[in-house]
């Protein structure tokens, strides 16, 4: 029995409209399910580490899985005292603040010109700041030590912020450079007819446009800073100089290791960045009109 | 002497620095001949030979963890800055990976700091052969055979000269082991052979329990804890040196045995399966939450399985048994001194005296006598006091059998990352105690 | 564009401070490195110059291949594993989804959380005697799934890879945030109205708008596989016996711990000309496709 043409016509647009809005639902709660585990795989190691920071070294070698019987918050003044985080995560945060707001000007003014300008040699100096994402730190470490010693500047925060910059602009470059590229050409055009120069195209125009990106490249130098250890270690011997991940390397000691206080600290440390993806997570995502208009 | 001393002080400093100049070390100055390296701390103020200037002596060591000899040897350090205002120590402390990262990276750029703590044997040679530390054989000459027998001094010796003085002494090699469990296997006592050991391991084993827990992630532990002690009862404790020099070979039987040791062992499933990816902070875990039977380490463990293990559990000391048919003394241990304190070649010769006061400071009578208190081996001749605890009295009867070398500290470096993963081979069965045996062979020719 | 002639000193007073900066911190400190590569040095002792021994030795050195070959696979596994994994979850993430915010900040979360907790964590996750996958397999009956991940050379490098993978997503992820604002909205809309089948073809229609973003993300990839040292120098420190050994780690351990400062600067060389050969055959691959 034919139980299906007969329907309404109404009723059979209402049928489909229902059934398009079931599979729309059905299709959310999948994507949300598909994100719900996502979430618990990321989130896993940090509430890992959130609750063993308030457990005791015993209760730790007993169960590493187990609900902590007794909380411990002096765990965190301990971690506070040990890794001397008071001193180091200012240090910290000059270092790692100044070095991002000056390999992100630096690297955006060197951007816009490699992506917006021609001239001799570009793609040649564009390659070349590339060359240092391939190099591997490490083997940079004895060398920029040796330099830094004939120029005298281990005991400044300079020691760490210079190093941190060079190192910070060839993947600084690399992106906004591409970013910079995709934009229309027409957009300095008018600009020209408006009688700009090209600084003011450059912070009026350019710059406005790109913040996705700017967001983007503190964000990854912001993190590398935070949490880079070999140059720190190496390149500073003033102990009123040190960062916070040599403080964090307190709790390792040649043959133990104090977990759980040294879980106190990394949750502390770990503050910052959250707080800084959190202040930029908007730029991320919030759509430049401007670029959308005239490009 | 030492009044007369320290009236011309830096007549006498200047004098010392054109003798080390031209390499004259071995025979003293004269200014040390009466100074006693026992002096008490009290009277470090008043004995004082440091220039009436002010220096600053910048000092890196590793002690900013919670072992207990780093507590002693802070205080030493705070105490000497308060009875000598005119000298200032500038120290940095580093976790040790850490520590010898930046002490190899700092050598190379020729930036060490004025003081250093060093490795003996193999870590030391290198920087002896770059000439980045001073011989301190006229310093040594104070304590030779009087607070320290020569015995201990060897280690940080090179070439037969002394680059420092050894602050504490560790074996590398005990065997943890919970009593009750072992009394369920049947055995009240820790076996005698290794025979009778391989026994018990079985019989462990079907209790269900792991025999020995095992964290060798770090790649150090079946070298300096299990090989440097098993192979020294294979080989005797000579081997090394002869083997280097090539009197001997890697690929002889009684080495090749001792490898074959670990074989036997992982053959007999003694280890959990995870051996080499945990390291030796969760294989006192697996033993603390009684999924092991035993744990073998050295004799640092001591203070944190005392600490976290549970009241009701009992703790039983004991060293690998002997081995039937080997050449090695079956009680000896893999031990090596450590701590000691080297002075930078280039040290700037205004400060050198002031350096040499805090090594005599810091190495002191009263200091081995503190270490003692807190149950630390030291390597001085320091009477082991009355009421001394309960562990240090069978720490030092079990560590009094004689000294084997620990292999990290006699092979290059180069050799002991070979065994270190030829050692893990061995326990994945990718490579035979053989084929290791004759890696190490051919790299030793190169 | 006519700008320029007239702006010639302005583009170099531009680009100077950042060239200056990168080339004495950066460059010249990888040229010394590089230097050091002739030599016999052992960081201690007067170097000495050798030509190129390290280079034949190096050519010979077996452990040296299998951390290439590592390397290989941490680059495989990313190139295939953290970019459309990323891709996706930014195409997901870039909607007006309730809770967009949450997702979006712990799909980056593991971009910032210490190595240290995610080589603890993962570690247990892998333990091959109470892990956590061998417990859900043998929960369901699958015993002879489950392996001894880190510890057996068969998969040990699997397992690392996965790691990796799971640990860069969220960087890509903020990259191709970033890249889809240059999209205009209402593309990206389509895809919320139509659901699944509109969503594969806004994919196809939005990826070639943001081509040129996932050009820089392959070849971030790939410099980043090549250099790859932190996770698993804390999570397995290239062992068991070298099956994890990277060749970042390879050249630490020779310099730092073997004492051979020449024969590790050797190395540095090596990942760099591979990773320069990987970048200009993806680039040239991946151009030809834009066009």
């Amino acid at each position: 029995m034919p139980h299906t043409i007969t329907v309404p016509p109404e009723k059979a647009m209402l049928e489909r409209d229902t059934r398009h809005s079931m599979r729309k639902k059905i299709l959310k709660l999948v994507v949300y399910i598909f994100l719900t585990a996502y979430s618990i795989v990321n989130l896993f190691p940090i509430l890992w580490m959130f609750m063993n920071s308030f457990k005791s070294d015993d209760a730790f070698s007993q169960s590493v899985l187990a609900w902590p019987k007794q909380w411990l918050f002096a765990n965190y003044a301990e971690a506070w005292r040990v890794a001397k985080l008071g001193l180091y995560f200012s240090n910290s945060m000059i270092i790692g603040v100044l070095a991002v707001l000056f390999t992100v000007l630096l690297g955006a003014f060197a951007s816009y010109f490699l992506a917006r300008f021609r001239f001799k040699h570009q793609t040649k100096i564009y390659n070349y700041f590339v060359f240092g994402m391939l190099i591997p730190i490490h083997a940079t470490l004895v060398p920029l030590f040796i330099l830094e010693n004939k120029l005298h500047m281990q005991n400044s925060y300079l020691s760490l912020i210079v190093p941190y910059i060079a190192f910070g602009l060839p993947i600084t470059i690399f992106i906004l450079v591409s970013f910079m590229k995709s934009f229309s050409k027409d957009i300095e055009e008018s600009a020209i007819m408006d009688g700009c120069g090209p600084l003011r195209i450059f912070w009026s125009i350019i710059l406005p446009m790109s913040m996705p990106s700017i967001a983007t490249v503190v964000i990854i130098n912001f993190i590398n800073n935070w949490n880079e250890f070999s140059f720190a270690l190496v390149l500073v011997s003033n102990p009123d100089l040190k960062t916070v991940p040599l403080g964090l390397s307190n709790f390792v000691g040649q043959y133990t290791t104090s977990y759980t206080t040294q879980m106190a600290g990394l949750t502390m440390a770990l503050i910052p960045v959250i707080i800084v993806f959190l202040c930029l997570e908007s730029y991320l995502v919030k759509g430049m009109t401007a670029g959308a208009v005239k490009g | 002497m030492k009044r007369a001393h320290t009236v011309i002080s830096k007549a006498v400093s200047i004098m010392l620095v054109l003798i080390l100049s031209i390499g004259l070390t071995a025979c003293g100055s004269g200014s040390n001949s009466s100074n006693e390296p026992e002096n008490k701390p009290s009277n470090g103020g008043t004995t004082t030979e440091a220039p009436a200037k002010n220096v600053e002596l910048t000092f890196w060591n590793i002690w900013n963890g919670s072992d207990a000899y780093m507590g002693v040897l802070n205080d030493k350090v705070s105490e000497f800055q308060k009875e000598n205002p005119n000298i200032k120590v500038k120290i940095e402390q580093m976790p040790h990976d850490q520590y010898k990262l930046k002490l190899k990276a700092s050598a190379a750029g020729r930036q060490l700091p004025d003081m250093f703590v060093v490795w003996p044997g193999a870590e030391l040679k290198p920087m002896v052969d770059g000439n980045t530390v001073l011989p301190i054989d006229d310093l040594a000459a104070e304590y030779k055979d009087k607070l320290i027998p020569s015995a201990n001094l060897i280690d940080y010796q090179i070439d037969g000269k002394q680059y420092a003085i050894p602050n504490i002494v560790v074996y590398t090699h005990m065997i943890y082991y919970d009593k009750d469990i072992l009394a369920q296997a049947g055995y009240s006592e820790f076996p005698k052979t290794y025979t009778e050991f391989k026994e018990m391991v079985v019989k462990v084993r079907e209790l269900g329990v792991t025999p020995i827990a095992l964290g060798n992630k770090g790649q150090w532990v079946l070298q300096s804890c299990y090989i440097s002690t098993i192979g020294d009862r294979m080989t005797g404790s000579d081997f090394l040196v002869k083997a280097m020099s090539g009197e001997k070979k890697f690929t002889d039987p009684e080495f090749v045995g001792g490898l074959n040791v670990i074989k036997e062992l992982t053959d007999l499933k003694a280890f959990n399966e995870d051996l080499n990816t945990i390291d030796n902070n969760q294989h006192l875990d697996y033993f603390v939450q009684g999924k092991a039977a035993m744990f073998v380490e050295g004799t640092w463990s001591l203070g944190g399985v005392q600490e976290k293990l549970p009241k009701d559990r009992n703790l039983g000391l004991a060293i690998f048994p002997a081995v039937e048919g080997g050449a090695g003394n079956p009680q000896a241990l893999s031990g090596v001194t450590g701590q000691g304190v080297a002075i930078n070649k280039d040290i700037d010769p205004a400060k050198l005296d002031a350096a040499r006061q805090f090594i005599r400071f810091l190495s002191s009578e009263d200091t081995y006598n503190r270490l003692l208190a807190k149950d630390q081996l030291v390597p001085a001749t320091v009477t082991v006091p009355s009421d001394a605890s309960d562990t240090l009295k069978q720490l030092i009867s079990l560590t009094s059998g004689g000294v084997a070398p620990v292999y990290d500290a006699v092979l290059t470096p180069q050799l002991t990352e070979i065994i270190n993963n030829g050692l893990q081979s061995i326990t994945m069965g990718t490579k035979s105690p053989e084929e290791v045996a004759s890696e190490l062979e051919a790299a030793k020719a190169k | 564009m006519h700008l320029l002639n007239r702006n010639k000193w302005l583009i170099w007073l531009g680009i100077s401070p950042s060239l200056i900066v990168y080339t004495l911190f950066c460059m010249i400190p990888i040229g010394i490195s590089f230097y050091y590569s002739f030599q016999n040095w052992d960081g201690f002792s007067d170097p000495s110059f050798i030509g190129l021994d390290n280079f034949a030795a190096l050519m010979k050195d077996q452990v040296f291949w299998s951390s290439l070959k590592n390397n290989m696979f941490v680059l495989l596994a990313s190139v295939l594993g953290q970019i459309p994994i990323a891709l996706l979850f930014a195409l997901l993430l870039n909607s007006k989804l309730r809770g967009a915010k949450f997702f979006r900040t712990v799909g980056f979360l593991p971009v910032a959380i210490s190595t240290v907790i995610i080589s603890l964590t993962w570690n247990m996750i892998y333990n091959t005697q109470y892990g956590l996958i061998n417990t859900l397999l043998k929960a369901v009956g699958l015993d002879h799934l489950a392996h001894n991940w880190l510890g057996d050379p068969k998969w040990a490098m699997l397992a690392v890879c996965l790691t990796i993978i799971w640990q860069y997503v969220g960087l890509y992820l903020v990259i191709f945030l970033a890249a889809l604002q240059n999209v205009p909205a209402e593309t990206l809309e389509a895809a919320e109205i139509d659901g699944a089948t509109g969503f594969v073809k806004t994919v196809k229609i939005i990826i070639p708008m943001i081509w040129g973003t996932i050009l820089v993300s392959v070849i971030l990839c790939i410099s980043g596989s090549l250099k790859t040292f932190d996770l698993i120098y804390v999570m397995t420190n290239g062992g068991p016996a070298h099956t994890t050994d990277v060749m970042a780690i390879y050249m630490f351990n020779k310099t730092f711990s073997s004492f051979q400062y020449g024969y590790g600067s050797a190395i540095s060389v090596a990942i760099f000309v591979v990773s320069l050969l990987l970048i200009s055959v993806a680039s040239r691959l991946l151009k030809a496709k834009e066009d």
